[in-house]
């Protein structure tokens, strides 16, 4: 009997102390829709589950929210030599990864060659391609990237192929975090799945498709994270979780467009927080002469312009999207490289059928916009702003898997489009699309060898300033002269913050949920 | 019987064939292309070409269908596209949460149909009656969505009695199943109510009243068994139905069910998933209507199974 109330009395401990501690935790609750597609960044470019893996695993550099690129495992920027082909890096020495083993070179070879190993399947090999021995990796002819040179533990170089002004930018990028190769190799198919080690503040804990665990890195190199875990809470629905942030469970979380507006006049919309992500909304067309075997109208920059004319961008951004972005002047975002102030677009529906009759479309023109839901309500208004002008745009819903195939057979005649950039630099969305290289691939085929020099021009000049000017000409030809798109707007995101929340950031669409953010205690208590 | 069984049975081994079949050429003949989806943006036409080979996406379609085949009936299901998990502990993990949520939905609307059915059926004219078929009418007619947002708000919200999302504990299932279970119960009441009114016309019930056998008894015994079989139809489809998931009630309160991974797997032509999937919605419902059979016969011992019914 003694032994029996030993044991129980041990047993009430240990729940007692478990209670207490899970009671003292420091937890952030964070909600987001369930990005479902694992925590690899070299094999998923999601940006929810970059928001979970930025936590976990870092590169040598980070993009912060002020658009700035700050050294993380580097230690410093990169000594680039002169012909602007080799780039020495120096390791920030004793970071250990979670599971204990230190960071070195060997790391870094192993990181970039799992990427460019064709099996892996890497998404975002095009960011780093110009590295020497690259394509032959892709191809399938070397095993080793003969563009990676370690000259010890803590120092390694890589060559590339052709300078690149925009290496070092695109390499703090979360597709380019530094795996341990150990961990990585055990853990073969499951990394990303069930395993993913880094170097990040938190690790990976409990996950499945409702929730993930995040723990504090005890072995963290930086300063000490701000909470003791972090739970991110999966939903599927924004209602849900918008409920959960009403009802407390959630100390964050992100706030649909088409959501924000019926939460207005209601204590929960004194926590919403606007942002403003680098992307610019706008209408993608297809230049080519021929569409689906018949003349192409839209290949006359004439009807591209009269469309322009025709679309009442003040009313869409206002009552279509809840004002929550700010009207389009150019394709280049406001924080980015080379934007310049710019005169609004003209709304003028009759000058809009004016320039239809001089490009001999008197009676009009009809084309068709291939939607996905999500694009539907912005499109139903242009459609209704195009019509006035005599411009019939037939509207086409399909699923996201048939969009995507539609397009990338350059079968999409127009589009509606958000395009972000993963950093303040055009080369990562203008060139991206708009290139002759890519603009097939977006169904776009706009090919203006003017156009190309500019923007290849940037991609060599390491001067900033000249690089703005770059971009400046070419975003003039392209939005104004071109009209390769219609830029529509500038779109403004919302998160929710609980009133104790503090120093939350969100960087490009990442919501950076495990540096600067942090709780005011005593209104965390007082809750 | 047996001789019945086995016939039924290798009966239902060629439909969920049958059906894995004409699945497989739909996802095949429909846009969208998976390999497209999973390699993003960027991806060269060299890069897309060597990831279908991987895949054996680039195999004939007849050689890819018996692959699958042959690999699923050595219990290999494949691996997700897009998670990269192994398909089958996917399904067996969802149907944990769908089989828990359909427990709950369904004990209620077993209960609540049945009983709301029978009420109706005693009390046919009256104002029970009344309120309760009016009652059943809202159940069917209301959107199980609309009725799962509503309770979030008032039970979960306001008065803060069950939460509002999530699966970990047997609270959580409260309010989903009470959104999945009304238009069951609502289903399940007209139809008792009705067929309990056919049998109360029969002669034998006549019979039964003359003998002297009166109140609950007459109607349990005599009327509420007679008046079965077409509740069990009814209750057996509703149960096939529960238990091949609801997207819409898993999607609200983020129960990570059958109906949730189906509907994701089509959208992203997650080919394996779908397809695992669909095996596991086409056995549970040759399952379910061989047992609803098989339950006549129980129920109403005139019917013999594989040898017609006697007059």
């Amino acid at each position: 009997m003694k032994k029996l109330l030993v044991l129980v009395m041990a047993l009430a401990m240990v729940f007692a102390i478990a209670s207490v501690s899970a009671e003292n935790a420091k937890v952030l609750h964070f909600g987001q829709i369930n990005p479902k597609v694992g925590y690899d960044p070299q094999t998923n470019t999601n940006s929810r589950a970059t928001t979970i893996e930025e936590c976990v695993v870092e590169g040598l550099y980070f993009w912060n929210d002020q658009n700035e690129e700050i050294p993380v495992l580097a230690e410093d920027f990169p000594e680039i030599s002169e012909d602007g082909l080799t780039y020495t890096f120096k390791l920030r020495k004793g970071v250990y990864f979670s599971n204990g083993t230190e960071l070195t070179t060997k790391d870094v070879k192993y990181t970039f060659e799992r990427m460019f190993n064709p099996a892996t399947g890497a998404l975002s090999t095009y960011m780093y391609n110009m590295i020497a021995g690259a394509k032959e990796m892709l191809a399938g002819e070397a095993t080793e990237l003969a563009g990676f040179e370690a000259v010890d533990d803590y120092t390694f170089k890589f060559t590339l192929t052709q300078p690149f002004s925009c290496f070092t930018k695109n390499l703090g990028i979360i597709y380019a975090a530094i795996f341990p190769q150990d961990a990585c190799e055990a853990a073969g198919d499951d990394w990303g799945i069930g395993t993913l080690v880094g170097t990040g503040p938190y690790v990976l804990g409990d996950h499945d498709n409702s929730s993930v665990t995040l723990t504090k890195n005890a072995n963290y190199w930086g300063s000490e994270p701000h909470f003791d875990e972090i739970i991110v809470t999966l939903f599927d629905d924004e209602n849900t979780k918008l409920m959960a942030f009403e009802n407390g469970d959630l100390d964050l979380c992100q706030v649909p467009t088409d959501l924000y507006l019926q939460y207005q006049g209601t204590p929960t919309a004194d926590k919403f927080h606007k942002y403003y992500p680098l992307g610019t909304v706008f209408l993608s067309i297809n230049l080519s002469d021929e569409f689906d075997g018949q003349p192409n109208p839209l290949a006359d920059v004439r009807v591209r312009e009269a469309i322009s004319m025709a679309i009442d961008r003040e009313t869409l951004v206002e009552f279509i999207d809840n004002g929550l972005g700010t009207v389009a002047t150019s394709t280049v975002n406001p924080a980015q490289l080379g934007f310049v102030a710019r005169e609004a677009y003209p709304f003028d529906p009759d000058g809009a059928k004016a320039l239809l009759a001089e490009a001999g479309y008197p009676d009009g023109v009809t084309f068709t916009a291939h939607i996905r839901s999500t694009d539907q309500p912005d499109m139903v208004q242009i459609q209704s702003d195009l019509a006035q002008a005599g411009i019939t745009m037939k509207l086409e819903l399909v699923d996201a898997a048939t969009w995507t195939s539609l397009r990338n057979a350059g079968n999409v005649q127009c589009e509606w489009m958000g395009w972000f950039p993963l950093y303040a630099d055009p080369d990562n969305n203008i060139y991206s699309y708009f290139h002759s290289t890519n603009a097939p691939g977006k169904s776009v085929f706009y090919n203006n060898p003017e156009f190309d020099a500019l923007m290849d021009a940037a991609r060599l000049s390491t001067d900033d300033a000249e690089r703005a000017k770059l971009y400046e000409q070419a975003d003039e030809l392209m939005s104004r002269k071109d009209y390769a798109c219609i830029p529509l707007y500038y779109p403004n995101y919302v998160f929710a913050a609980q009133d104790y929340v503090t120093n939350f950031t969100v960087g490009n669409l990442i919501y950076q949920i495990c540096y600067d953010v942090d709780f005011d205690m005593d209104l965390y208590n007082a809750k | 019987m047996s001789r019945y069984l086995l016939g039924r049975v290798l009966q239902a081994i060629g439909v969920v064939l049958a059906i894995s079949l004409i699945t497989f050429f739909i996802l095949n003949v429909i846009p969208g292309d998976p390999v497209e989806l999973m390699m993003g943006e960027f991806a060269t036409p060299e890069a897309i070409a060597q990831v279908r080979a991987q895949m054996g996406l680039d195999k004939p379609i007849f050689a890819q269908y018996f692959n699958w085949l042959t690999n699923m009936l050595h219990g290999d299901f494949g691996v997700s596209y897009f998670q990269h998990k192994p398909v089958f502990d996917m399904l067996l993990n969802s149907f944990g949460y769908t089989a828990r949520l359909a427990l709950f939905a369904y004990v209620l609307a077993l209960v609540f149909g049945l009983t709301f059915g029978i009420l109706a059926a005693v009390f046919h004219n009256k104002f029970i009656d009344r309120l309760l078929m009016t009652l059943s009418i809202a159940g069917v007619s209301a959107p199980n969505f609309w009725v799962a947002i509503i309770l979030q708000i008032y039970f979960g919200l306001t008065l803060k009695w069950f939460p509002i999302s999530g699966a970990k504990d047997w609270n959580y299932y409260v309010l989903p199943a009470i959104a999945l279970g009304t238009r069951y119960a609502a289903s399940i009441s007209r139809i008792t109510r009705t067929s309990m009114l056919e049998v109360t016309k029969q002669d034998y019930m006549r019979t039964a009243s003359a003998k002297g056998v009166h109140g609950w008894m007459l109607v349990m015994k005599h009327a509420f068994r007679n008046a079965l079989i077409p509740v069990v139809t009814v209750a057996g489809t509703d149960l096939g139905n529960i238990l091949t998931g609801s997207m819409l009630i898993e999607t609200v309160f983020t129960i990570d069910g059958i109906g949730k991974l189906m509907v994701d797997a089509i959208n992203q032509r997650d080919l394996p998933l779908v397809q695992g999937g669909v095996m596991y919605i086409a056995t549970i419902c040759v399952i379910i209507y061989l047992l609803v059979d098989i339950l006549y016969a129980v129920i109403d011992p005139r019917i013999r199974l594989g040898g017609g019914a006697e007059g």
